[in-house]
């Protein structure tokens, strides 16, 4: 029976061994692609990086010169998208979470968000095409790939408010309610600022993926090539993700340390928003305790 | 002047379809302690939501019936103005994500009290009724929720009574923190009686005994007995509370 017991034992380490191998493998890998792109980019972009390329416009048929134009365009779009989503999506989100109850309506907007958050970005810029440059007459704009840029990423902002709301304890409400708080006045003091660092993190992730994405502005903003930068949201304008495309595959005759380079500064200015939203992430939580 | 704080006539209370009070009367003199015992699922909790109205965040609960504070029917009046009157601390003390100042001062501040001075003298004196003063006055703007469980029981009475209320209920405070603190609690609570009237929930027999003027007894949403507390004890009249004293149940 001891001995019987030994092999059992035996056999259990054996299996933890396996076990924290395998999980240690599977993350290096998932972390391998990462450090490859950004050591890839690093390593073939960073000769091309100058202040020039960062603030001059393209020259000689954009082979030569910069990418200011773009770079200023992502920003714009960014900020008109996230203008239109970060509002929506959160208020919905505190509707959903702290007043909605579990009605047929409440789910029928549950399915809906959820399904919007499976809807490919193409398709979001066909709908943006649709809504926003023909139906509502915006033209291709600023205006227009901003609000498409800001629907694609509503349902995260809205699903990640809702996760950070219901994270927040129900006796935090309980204990507000009692002391003579309204249902807003509960949510406002007490709920809100302990969900901010969940809310923020769904913002974020949003931010970088509205920076990254082409499809969706395509066809509702994004102009090859224009030789002014953008001054008012009613026009189109130039944007690194559609840049990058436009390098690699409209142009002949670029070399390849602009492509590269476009890739690293898009990179970069994505990873520059990221962090300093973690930063700020973590000083909110910080002050969190419970 | 109403010589009774709380007035229940005919209450009824039940969540979907599910029974939880049947009927109630019972009345509450101004400036005593009310012990209300029973098994768990008598009711106990939910005659405390009924009346500060918390009951009527629950989705599927539903009230009716006649419940008057110092005369005033609690259904004419505006739920979060009767909360600031009818005061609650509840079983798991929660010290809400603020600095020890801020939960105190909370309920006032969201009422519109905004002197720097009134509120200052607020927190002294919520803590000091609470018995919490002299463990936190130096380090007030410290995080209540890093309190002990004791001192964050105390801190939740305290901003409980930072409205001045009429009215404390107490729901099984003494459940989750230590004998001392208890003891404190209670004397805390004898002390309050000159200034408020108090409903206290407990399945704690020794502390009804020790702390109530008077004492009743629920059971099935039921009010079986009701009678100072000494003769409640000594000489019950129904079998039924006789057989709970003894421990006879569930």
């Amino acid at each position: 029976m001891s001995r019987d017991l030994k092999g059992r034992d035996r056999r259990r380490h054996a299996g933890d061994r396996v076990a924290a191998w395998s999980l240690g493998f599977a993350a290096l890998l998932a972390a391998a692609p990462a450090i490859a792109i950004v050591g890839l980019l690093l390593y073939r972009g960073a000769p091309a990086i100058s202040l020039e390329f960062l603030f001059t416009f393209p020259t000689d048929g954009m082979t030569a010169g910069g990418l200011f134009p773009a770079l200023l365009g992502t920003l714009w779009l960014v900020g008109v998208s996230l203008v239109f989503a970060v509002p929506v999506g959160v208020l919905a989100g505190i509707w959903l979470s702290e007043y909605a109850g579990d009605g047929r309506l409440t789910r029928l907007a549950e399915l809906a968000v959820v399904n919007l958050a499976g809807v490919p970005s193409i398709v979001h810029a066909l709908f943006g095409l649709g809504a926003f440059v023909l139906f509502f007459h915006l033209g291709a704009s600023i205006l227009a790939a901003g609000l498409t840029l800001g629907v694609m990423t509503l349902p995260v902002i809205i699903t990640s408010t809702r996760a950070a709301l219901r994270s927040v304890p129900h006796a935090f409400r309980v204990a507000a309610w009692n002391l003579g708080l309204s249902r807003w006045q509960t949510i406002r003091a007490i709920v809100l600022p302990n969900a901010l660092p969940g809310i923020l993190t769904g913002v974020i992730l949003q931010v970088s993926r509205a920076a990254g994405e082409t499809a969706p502005i395509l066809f509702t903003g994004a102009a090859l090539y224009l030789p002014v930068v953008p001054t008012s949201p009613t026009q189109e304008t130039m944007a690194l993700s559609n840049h990058l495309f436009v390098l690699l595959t409209q142009i002949p005759g670029v070399p390849d340390d602009a492509k590269y380079g476009t890739a690293l500064v898009l990179l970069v200015l994505v990873m520059a928003i990221n962090s300093a939203a973690i930063a700020l992430r973590w000083r909110l939580r910080g002050r969190r305790a419970w | 002047m109403v010589a009774e704080a709380v007035a229940v006539r005919g209450l009824h209370a039940r969540y979907g379809d599910q029974v939880a009070l049947n009927h109630l009367d019972l009345a509450v003199a101004r400036n005593t302690i009310l012990a209300i015992i029973g098994p768990a699922r008598s009711g106990k909790s939910t005659l405390l939501s009924v009346l500060n109205r918390t009951l009527e965040h629950v989705p599927s609960a539903r009230w009716s019936g006649e419940v008057r504070l110092h005369g005033a029917p609690i259904a004419g009046l505006d739920p979060t103005a009767l909360r600031r009157r009818v005061a609650m601390v509840l079983p798991l003390p929660v010290g809400l994500p603020l600095s020890i100042r801020d939960n105190v001062t909370l309920a006032p501040r969201m009422s519109g009290v905004r002197d720097r001075d009134r509120l200052a003298e607020i927190v002294e004196t919520s803590l000091r009724r609470a018995a919490l003063w002299d463990e936190v006055k130096d380090r007030l703007d410290e995080l209540g929720t890093r309190l002990s469980g004791g001192q964050q029981q105390r801190l939740t009475l305290a901003r409980a009574l930072s409205t001045a209320p009429e009215l404390l209920c107490l729901d099984e405070f003494s459940i989750a923190i230590d004998p001392i603190t208890t003891a404190r609690i209670e004397e805390a609570l004898a002390e309050l009686r000159a200034s408020m009237t108090i409903i206290l929930v407990t399945n704690l027999l020794g502390q009804a005994r020790r702390t109530a003027d008077r004492t009743a007894f629920l059971l099935d949403g039921e009010l079986v007995e009701e009678g100072p507390t000494a003769e409640l004890f000594a000489d019950p009249r129904e079998p039924r509370t006789r057989d709970y004293l003894a421990g006879r149940f569930g």
